[in-house]
Order: C-alpha cells, then sequence, then structure tokens
C-alpha cells in the first residue's frame, strides 16, 4: 500500500484522536507545570441575609478576587516545576513515615495519592484472575451444556456486560445497603446486626464483585468464541496419546487460548485501573477510593468553585505512567510479534 | 472417529453434573440483581424498600392500593413474554420482508418499531382488557383476583408526565450517530492498517491502545471549558476573509458546542477510534489479503478495491464491534452528563437527575422504573444479536 | 387506555393554557434557568413557566456547572438559583449583576428579608429559607415519656433510653455521608461549640479543643446510628424515619413535608418539629441558617435581564407559595407558617448563626468533607484528623491564591 493511500485512508481516525485525546493530553500534562491563582484583595463588606424577623447584617472583612475592567477575573499563571507533584506525593511525609517512630505503612496509606493507588492496585490485580477464571469456566460450562439450551444460557450470561455500569453497580448496592433484602438475609441466617456498608473490606469485596461480574461476561464471549476453533485433530491426538481431560486442557486448550487470555486481560488491565463507576456507584469514598476518581474529585469545583486544575493534570499525570507501566509486558510482547513479523 | 475417542470425550455424570450446577448458580447471580431492580419498579414505595423480599415481590401494599396481577395475567404474562423472545429472534426475517426499496435500515428499524408496538399493545392492552373483562363478567374467584401487587404509575410518571421520552430520542440520536460515523471512519483506518506493513501502522497501534487506557475523567475536563466558551473561541475564524466565508456557510455565528448533539458524537467517536481500529484491524486481518491484491491486478485503486472486495465480506466483524459502539455511547455516564445540558440529555444521566433529585422515595423508585427502561432496549437488542455476536468474536475479530 | 391517555393529553393542554393566563407578565425572549433540584425548585420554576419561553434545568449538581455556565459569553443561563454557599463563586467571578434597578422597577412586593444585599448591591433575591433542625417520632416519646431534647448531651441520653426500650432499629439519624454533609455537621457542632473556624490571615485554626470536642460528640451520636452512617445523606435519613427505622434526627426544615406524605411515610403526622439542640448548655442551636433564592447573570442583554427578572418574580408570588405552602420555609408574603415549619422558626428565634459564606469556607467545607471519616471509623485520632484537614485546606488555599 503507497503511503500517501495509508495516509488517505487512516486521516480522518488519526484527526479524530489527535484532536479529542491527544490534544487534552498535552495541554494536562503542561497544566501539570504551571499553577494558576486568583488574585485576592481584602474588603470590608456590609452584608445582609435573611433573619427573623427583620434581616441580619453583619460588616465583617473578606477576600474578593480582583476583576479587571473587563469585569473577569484576574489570574497569574507560574511555571512551578515538580511543586504539584511534591504536594500530591509528599515525599517528606512518606519518609518520616519510614523513618525510626513514623507511622509506616498505615501512615503512608494517610496520604490520599498513596491510599489511592493501593487500592486501584489491588482491585486491578485481585480481579484479574477471577475474571479470566469465571470466564473461562463459563466458556467451558456453556460448551458441555445441551445444544438446545446454550442459547438462553448466553443470553443471560451477557445480561451483567451490556447493562449500563452505573445501573449494573446500582442494582448489587440496592441489595446490599441498610436492610437490603440480601443483608437481611444474611442477617436472618447469622442471626446477628450487620451494615455491610460500614466496612472498607466491605466495600473492597463488593466492588470487586460487581467489577468480576461485570466483566466476566466479555471473558466469557470471548473464550466460548475461542473455544469453538480448538484443533479437533491435536484433541484427538491428545487422546490417543492417553492424555486426561485435566492434561487436554492445560496442554491443548489453554495454550489455544492464550492470546485470546492475553487479550482480555489486556482490556481488564486497562479498564479496572480506570475504576470510577464502582466509587460512584457504591458511594465508597470514605472507605475506598481509585486514582480515576481522585482526578475526577481535584475536577470537580469545591465550594469556592475553584477546579483544583494543577493537582488534578498532575495526578492524570501520575495515573498514565501507572497504566504505561503496567501495560509495558503485553507491549512488549506485541512488539516481539511484530518484529518477527 | 474410533470407539476410544469417543469414550474419552464422552463426559462422566459427575462432571456434567457439576457444570450444569456452576452454570445455574452463574445465572442466577447474573440475572438476580437487574430481576430484582425490574420487580421493585413496579411496586409502590412502601413496597419496593421493604425489608421483608416477600413483600417486595407481592407488595401487599401496592395490591392494596392500586391493585395487581391475577393468576391469570400471570400466566397470559408468562405466555406473553415466550412468544416475544421467541419472535425476537426472527426480527432480522422480518426486517427483510418489510425493508423498503432495498434499504436494509430502514427494514430495521420499521420491523423493531413494530415489534416494540406489538409487545406493547399486548401487555398494557390486551391483557388488561381481558382480565378486566372477564372479572366483571364472572364477579372474580381465585384466579382472577389479583395476588400480586403491581402498578404501572411509575412507568407513567416516568415516560409520560417527566416526558422521558426526549431523553430516549436523544439516547437514539446520540447513539446512531456515534455508531455510524465510529463504524465508517473505524474500518478505514484499520483496514489500511491491517494492509499495511509499516511501522506507522504499528506505533499508531500503540499510541492508540495507550490513548485507549487514558482515564475519561482526564480527557472531559480538558473539553468541559472550550466546549462552553466556543462563540468567543471560534470568533477568529469566522470574521477572518476567506476563511470566515467558508466557516459562515456553516452559521451566521459560530456554535456554542456545549448542548450539541454533534459535539458529543464527536467526543464518543473518538474515545472509541482505539477500541474500533483494534478490534477491526484484527478482523480484517483474518481476511486474506489476496483477495484485494486480486482485485488490484485487475486495474482497481486501493478504495475500489476496498469498496467491492472488503465490504462485501466484512459484515460479520463490522455489526460486532458496531454493537461495542452502541454499548459504549448508550451507557456512556461521564461524557454525556458533563457536555449536554437538560434539553439534550441522553437517558442515563438523566436518571442520575432522579437519585440525585434531593426529594423523595418516589422518584427513587421513579430512577428505578427509568432504569429499568434504560436497560430494557439492550435486553432486546441482546436476544436479536445474540447469534451475531458470538459469531462475529468467532469469525475472527479476536485473534489480535 | 388509548381513550384515557388521550383526555390526559388533552387535561394537560387545558391546564397549560389557563396557566399560562396566571401569569401576568407574557415573555416574547427564550430564557433558561439553572437550580438545584429540590421540591421548592419545582414549584417555582413551574410558575416561572407559565409566563412562557422558559426552560428550566434542575439539576443537583448545579453547583459544579452554574460557574462555567454563567462565565461563558453569552452565559448558557439567565436565571440562577443559589444558596448562600453557591452564591459565592458566582460573585467571585463577577458573572451575576445587580439587582437595584430592576428592584425598584419590578420588585416592590419584595420584603427586605429577601434582599441578599451585597455592601449595597442587591445581588441575589431569597425565595426560602432552609436549616438543620430536631425532627423526633411524637408517639415514642409520649410512650416512653421522653423530654425533648435541648443540648447534645440530653439527646445522647435520650437516645440511650430509646435504645434501652428497643421500639426502633437506630435511635438517631444522621446526615453524615462523607463529603459535604459530614463537614456540614461539623461545622454545625464546631460553631456551637463556640469555635472559629480561621486566623485573621486566613489560616485555619480549627485543631484546637472545641474541634476536638465537637468530634467526639459526633463520634458519640454515631453509636446510636445506623453503622452506615457514612453513606447516609439526607434522603436516607429522611426514608429511615418515613420507614418508621429512627426516632430522632437533625434533618434539613425542606424535608419536613416528606414526614406527613400518605404515598411513601409510615409515620404521618407522627414526626415533630423542634429546634436544633445546642452543642452546650445555653448556646443557640448548633445549627446555621441557610437561604435560596435567584441570580441573574452578567453576560445577557439587558432587555433578557429584565425579562428574566420579571418571569422569576411571577415564580416567586404569593399564589405559588399558597399552592405549595409546605414545601419549603418560604420567605414570600402570603406564607402560612404550620406545625411543620415549628421546627425552622425555633431555630432562627434561638439565634441560629447564618452559614457563614466566604471564598475560604468553600474551601475549608471541601477539605472537612473529605478528611473527618478517617476519625469516624477510628482510623485516627481526632487531633490528626484536624490536622489533615487543616493541611488539605491549606495546600488549597494556597493554590487558589488565598494564603501565601
Amino acid at each position: 500500500m503507497k503511503r500517501s493511500t495509508f495516509f488517505a485512508f487512516v486521516a480522518p481516525s488519526v484527526v479524530l484522536m489527535l484532536v479529542f485525546m491527544a490534544a487534552p493530553l498535552v495541554s494536562v500534562l503542561i497544566q501539570s507545570f504551571y499553577l494558576t491563582q486568583n488574585v485576592f484583595e481584602e474588603v470590608t463588606v456590609e452584608s445582609c441575609t435573611p433573619g427573623f424577623p427583620n434581616p441580619v447584617c453583619t460588616e465583617e472583612i473578606q477576600s474578593r478576587r480582583v476583576l479587571d475592567e473587563n469585569g473577569i477575573p484576574v489570574t497569574e499563571t507560574s511555571f512551578v516545576g515538580w511543586e504539584t507533584y511534591r504536594v500530591l506525593l509528599q515525599p517528606e511525609a512518606v519518609a518520616e513515615a519510614f523513618s525510626v517512630g513514623g507511622g509506616g505503612v498505615s501512615a503512608l496509606l494517610d496520604i490520599d495519592f498513596y491510599k489511592a493507588a493501593r487500592f486501584t492496585i489491588t482491585f486491578t490485580l485481585i480481579t484479574l484472575p477471577f475474571v479470566i477464571g469465571v470466564g473461562l469456566l463459563i466458556a467451558l460450562a456453556v460448551n458441555n451444556a445441551i445444544r438446545s439450551l446454550r442459547g438462553p444460557v448466553i443470553f443471560i450470561s451477557l445480561l451483567p456486560f451490556i447493562i449500563t455500569p452505573v445501573i449494573g453497580a446500582l442494582s448489587i448496592r440496592w441489595l446490599f445497603v441498610g436492610d437490603g433484602i440480601l443483608t437481611a438475609a444474611l442477617e436472618g441466617i447469622l442471626n446477628e446486626d450487620i451494615a455491610v456498608f460500614a466496612h472498607g473490606w466491605a466495600f473492597e469485596i463488593l466492588m470487586m464483585f460487581y467489577r468480576v461480574w461485570h466483566v466476566a461476561p466479555f471473558a466469557f464471549v470471548i473464550f466460548y468464541a475461542g473455544l469453538q476453533t480448538v484443533n479437533q485433530d491435536t484433541l484427538e491426538s491428545a487422546i490417543v496419546d492417553g492424555a486426561s481431560r485435566f492434561e487436554r486442557l492445560r496442554y491443548v486448550i489453554i495454550p489455544h487460548l492464550m492470546p485470546l487470555i492475553v487479550f482480555v486481560a489486556l482490556i481488564h488491565l486497562m479498564d479496572a485501573y480506570r475504576a470510577f463507576d464502582e466509587v460512584i456507584g457504591f458511594r465508597s469514598e470514605a472507605h475506598r477510593i481509585t486514582l480515576q476518581w481522585l482526578t475526577f474529585n481535584f475536577l470537580t469545583p469545591d465550594d469556592s468553585g475553584n477546579r483544583a486544575i494543577s493537582r488534578a493534570s498532575a495526578a492524570s499525570m501520575l495515573t498514565m505512567l501507572g497504566i504505561v507501566i503496567l501495560l509495558i509486558p503485553p507491549l512488549w510482547r506485541t512488539w516481539r510479534d511484530h518484529r518477527g513479523r | 472417529m474410533s470407539q476410544p475417542q469417543a469414550e474419552a470425550l464422552r463426559q462422566p455424570l459427575s462432571l456434567r453434573l457439576t457444570s450444569g450446577v456452576f452454570l445455574v448458580i452463574w445465572m442466577l447471580i447474573a440475572a438476580f440483581p437487574l430481576f430484582w431492580i425490574t420487580v421493585m419498579s413496579f411496586k409502590l414505595p412502601v413496597d419496593s424498600f421493604a425489608a421483608n423480599p416477600l413483600s417486595v415481590i407481592f407488595g401487599p401494599d401496592t395490591r392494596a392500593e392500586v391493585g395487581g396481577l391475577s393468576p391469570l395475567d400471570i400466566v397470559l404474562g408468562i405466555v406473553g413474554i415466550y412468544f416475544a423472545i421467541r419472535f425476537a429472534r426472527h426480527l432480522a426475517a422480518l426486517a427483510r420482508m418489510v425493508s423498503i426499496a432495498g434499504q436494509a435500515w430502514l427494514g430495521w428499524i420499521v420491523a423493531v418499531l413494530i415489534y416494540t408496538i406489538a409487545v406493547l399493545v399486548f401487555f398494557v392492552g390486551i391483557v388488561p382488557a381481558v382480565s378486566a373483562g372477564l372479572r366483571d363478567a364472572l364477579g372474580g374467584g381465585f384466579l382472577l383476583d389479583p395476588i400480586l401487587g403491581a402498578t404501572l404509575t411509575h412507568y407513567y410518571s416516568v415516560w409520560v408526565e417527566n416526558t422521558f421520552y426526549h431523553q430516549f430520542i436523544n439516547s437514539l440520536i446520540v447513539t446512531a450517530g456515534v455508531v455510524l460515523i465510529s463504524l465508517t471512519v473505524g474500518t478505514l483506518a484499520a483496514y489500511a492498517i491491517a494492509r499495511t506493513g509499516s511501522s506507522i501502522a504499528f506505533w499508531l497501534l500503540i499510541a492508540a491502545l495507550i490513548f485507549r487506557a487514558l482515564p475519561h475523567s482526564v480527557l472531559v475536563a480538558g473539553y468541559l471549558p472550550p466546549f462552553v466558551n466556543s462563540r468567543e473561541i471560534l470568533m477568529p475564524l469566522w470574521e477572518s476573509g476567506a476563511v470566515g466565508w467558508f466557516f459562515q456557510l456553516f452559521g451566521d455565528e459560530p456554535p456554542t458546542l456545549y448542548g450539541r448533539h454533534w459535539a458529543v458524537i464527536i467526543v464518543l467517536v473518538s474515545i472509541n477510534q482505539p477500541f474500533t481500529i483494534w478490534m477491526l484491524r484484527s478482523f480484517f486481518m483474518s481476511i486474506p489479503a489476496e483477495l484485494d491484491e486480486a482485485a488490484r491486478v485487475d486495474g482497481c485503486s486501493h478504495f475500489q478495491a476496498f469498496r467491492r472486495v472488503i465490504i462485501p465480506v466484512m459484515w460479520p466483524g463490522v455489526i460486532t464491534t458496531g454493537l461495542f459502539s452502541f454499548l459504549l455511547a448508550y451507557n456512556d455516564y461521564l461524557v454525556t452528563s458533563l457536555l449536554l445540558d437538560a434539553q439534550s440529555q441522553t437517558m442515563v444521566p438523566a436518571i442520575s437527575g432522579y437519585f440525585n433529585r434531593e426529594t423523595t422515595t418516589t422518584d427513587q423508585v421513579e430512577a428505578v422504573a427509568a432504569a429499568v427502561s434504560i436497560i430494557a432496549p439492550l435486553f432486546i437488542l441482546i436476544m436479536v444479536f445474540q447469534r451475531q455476536i458470538v459469531s462475529g468474536l468467532t469469525a475472527g475479530a479476536v485473534k489480535g | 387506555m388509548l381513550r384515557t391517555l388521550l383526555l390526559a393529553s388533552a387535561g394537560t393542554l387545558l391546564t397549560t393554557s389557563a396557566a399560562l393566563a396566571d401569569c401576568a407578565f407574557e415573555n416574547e425572549l427564550p430564557l433558561s434557568s439553572l437550580s438545584a433540584g429540590f421540591e421548592a425548585w419545582y414549584a417555582v420554576t413551574d410558575a416561572m413557566a407559565e409566563c412562557g419561553n422558559f426552560e428550566a434545568e434542575l439539576d443537583q449538581e448545579f453547583r459544579t456547572k452554574q460557574p462555567t455556565g454563567f462565565a461563558a459569553d453569552p452565559s448558557l443561563y439567565h436565571i440562577g438559583g443559589v444558596a448562600n454557599g453557591t452564591l459565592v463563586p458566582l460573585l467571585n467571578d463577577g458573572t451575576i449583576r445587580p439587582l437595584n434597578d430592576l428592584v425598584e422597577q419590578y420588585g416592590q412586593q419584595l420584603t427586605p428579608n429577601q434582599l441578599i444585599t451585597i455592601d449595597g448591591d442587591i445581588m441575589a433575591i431569597a425565595m426560602m429559607v432552609n436549616s438543620q433542625h430536631l425532627m423526633y417520632r411524637q408517639d415514642i416519646f409520649d410512650e416512653l415519656g421522653l423530654e425533648v431534647p435541648t443540648t447534645y448531651d440530653e439527646m445522647l441520653q435520650t437516645a440511650a433510653a430509646i435504645q434501652e426500650a428497643g421500639v426502633v432499629d437506630y435511635p438517631i439519624g444522621g446526615t453524615f455521608r462523607t463529603g459535604w454533609n459530614l463537614a456540614m455537621e461539623f461545622i454545625n457542632m464546631y460553631l456551637g461549640h463556640g469555635g472559629q473556624l480561621f486566623n485573621a490571615d486566613k489560616t485555619p485554626s480549627i485543631n484546637n479543643e472545641a474541634g476536638v470536642a465537637a468530634l467526639e460528640r459526633m463520634r458519640a451520636l454515631t453509636e446510636y446510628m445506623d453503622p452506615e452512617y457514612l453513606g447516609s445523606d439526607s434522603t436516607y435519613v429522611q426514608q429511615q424515619f418515613q420507614q418508621g427505622d429512627i426516632a430522632m434526627a437533625v434533618l434539613w426544615a425542606s424535608r419536613a413535608g416528606a414526614m406527613d406524605d400518605p404515598a411513601e411515610s409510615q409515620v404521618v403526622d407522627l414526626v415533630t418539629m423542634a429546634a436544633a439542640p445546642s452543642a452546650v448548655e445555653g448556646a443557640p442551636p448548633a445549627s446555621t441558617v441557610w437561604w435560596d433564592g435567584i441570580v441573574i447573570a452578567e453576560n445577557i442583554s439587558d432587555e433578557e435581564a429584565a425579562a428574566a427578572f420579571q418571569v422569576a418574580m411571577e415564580g416567586m408570588d404569593a399564589e405559588m407559595v399558597q399552592a405549595n405552602n409546605d414545601a419549603a420555609i418560604w420567605l414570600i408574603d402570603g406564607y402560612e407558617p404550620n406545625r411543620l415549619s415549628e421546627g425552622a422558626i425555633a431555630n432562627l428565634m434561638g439565634g441560629t448563626p447564618p452559614y457563614p459564606a466566604s471564598t475560604e469556607m468553600g474551601l475549608m467545607h471541601t477539605a472537612l468533607g473529605d478528611n473527618l471519616s478517617d476519625f469516624l471509623i477510628g482510623a485516627e485520632s481526632a487531633e490528626q484528623a484536624l490536622a489533615d484537614a487543616e493541611e488539605a485546606y491549606l495546600t488549597a488555599a494556597r493554590e487558589s491564591g488565598l494564603v501565601q
């Protein structure tokens, strides 16, 4: 294919990705090194608010933003280098935590960024084997089922994957929240008062459960599709060699599915690493937060209307760094394949 | 197949049993939360948030207040659902039958409309009418008296009083736009990448992969200010001589992008590009390159070869990829909630309005009803396309 | 079925045209508003819509959208619904206009209490007040012979008595959801203990005896709450009341109406309102007074501003109040206080301070909301949690340029 033809084909897609993904990314990178501050002046203000029976008027010194002649607030932008990253990562506090008499790991996890990173990484890594394992088990079991039953079984299995994530998370939360029916059932069995959403670990387990519930069907479809193309000859010769059922699974089927397992693992790593819907759906901010939620929280205007743009940018660059590190092994594999071709 | 091999393949009862039991448990886990919110959506607030599961299912309060379903209704309903599912499988045939002027997609739209109306008429019109008629005629009786409290009031409030169909139409526009554009742009790029050995293609794929990994909140935060202020930002383009004349063809003034469907469509298409390219590329890899090379030998340009040879054989992969694009656009919360205003909002961010509304328990049940309304089309979608999802993936879309 | 639908839509048409006639001002310009989405705002925006050409956006996330929407030129919205706290960002950005002329021309019916004045300029028109006050189950208190608590110590004793009797799942409900709600509870309690939030140079001063006492008191309350209190917001507490799960709570006055809603409440006529308890004997109720009202955007034409103001006045007239008397504690003429408004009025009479809205307060509110839960779940000492909150406040204040 000629180079010009190639570019003509890819141009629309590349332009879209450049404008809507690369450009914001670059601006985020730049913003993480700059700090934009407002300019405040102190003024004495008399303000009146409703009271009973008459309005309450108070006179007080207030900080007010300085506006220019067009009525637009004045801001000052300055280059701060790694300062924002320092505020986020708090190296001094980390050093103190691990020095003699420091709080150790628990003091480290008190800092939001490490707290979020800790949960995000455990969340990603623990759900990964479950997604692949459960997906594979469902695929094998469906493959085992009577042909006429497969249609309905596949239909039901796909449900958790296709329904809207926010709705899925809420539907699970409703089962447990307060005296939700599953909590009530547990209480009935154990005969004690249980409050699922009062414990950090319960959040952690439920959020992971939700993620596996949501993604395992995706893994299942992919693996199920792969199972249909297992080479029957290899399987038969394995039987002739006297391989047991488990050995056939281990030495014939799994290697055949390996590229698909890598594919699912890759997609899952990327998606789980930017977990966000779970925090919103389960309202777990008090107990467990994720890296993307941290960025989102910085970006949400606080009660004075400020967005912590610099910290959000720095947090997202660190998040990016994390995902790149996670992706290096599978990317390395792709690179080798590409070279070998 | 020889005797011992067939024996080795036949599974012992214990294994079949374990696998069967596992499947049943999995299906329970998969379907239960959704089944439960569906049940909740048909009850009055007191019942839907009751602690006792039996009163959620049977809805005593709902039955006392507004009535409910009699055993006859339930039997009719189950029969109806059975036929509705059976019939959904044949939607494709119906679509072909009613396709107008050979346009397959028009046929699909008409078919889906006919199907939806038929189902609604049956469940909301015929079943209650038959059962009420019988009850009046016979004066009640075990089979005709309501035993299961159920009410459609929340659906009525959501769809009629709160005009949820506006959001439904918005969702349709955004979803259709995203699927169409992202497939068009994506197939072109993926085809070119699949058919070239150059390093640029490889690096493009890697870049796409990294873009796929980007947390969306980062991107969306970048969009919001320019979207809101686009009129000011774009003004110079409209005011500068020759270029301005070109842009003025689109409108007298630059648009405010915030709250525009097409702006959100473009954003979602971009976010979706990496995945589309990856899926379609591996699919094109599975189409033998000899096919289009033969066409090239016959004197076709690359684009002609693409149109005449590849397009006819690419549909299984495109349908699978299209379904994923559909899910992304239909289910999106973050982008649509930030970039659309009340009038142009799609369904998913709109329900969060119910949850966040600081008011009543009724609102919460209405939110549940809205949530069930949102996932209902997805049900039909899988019923119809289930075979295509599995076969599309088998056909090679996952060889990547 | 079809016939019912047709009848229903015909009915809607009729009421719409009748309602259009209700509006004294016929609006020609397309106008829009953005406000919070609780009952009172539904009532007011519905009344505004009667004037025609008006689109209301009611969104509980309005705080996020409002500053950006109003900063656009032209502004995306003409009318904004604000409260004490959410007025500050708009004032700071200079995106709302002074209303003195408009009030003079079209706002004669407004009471002095409705005019939110800052340095002589009327910047907002208030329509209602809101405050957190005590709600309790009259039947349970009567049955057990309990007095209405006036201090938090008494409230804890009462809770112990209710728990002993075992009549409800949890004696106390509280809006302790991490974030805004939790910070609000702390601020109420801290101000009730006589604490000062800031030093003169805008640095924080919460890590002190009053701060620790406020936190300890909050933890004592959680002992009697549903253990999932860190996820419980106003709607959740309201539901707990409605389902008969709790016996008392300090809850927003705007929620009082829901207790008597027969469609969803099992405790109709059983919940009584009273002033919020004091943190220490003899102090005012440990709560704050909020108001909600409207502002008009700066970046719109004067004609649009005049039309928007008149539409807003139509939305906030006596007719609307008469039709929605129980939806809020209205400041508008024509409001009839009743059983449900007793708590809010008792709060106001008791000298409850207004919420001290300001730029630094906004930062402090956010910082508190993100950091206090660690103490309540037992992961940190009170001093450590307060130090974390001060640290978070300082980081944000330095970043915004408020503190050097």
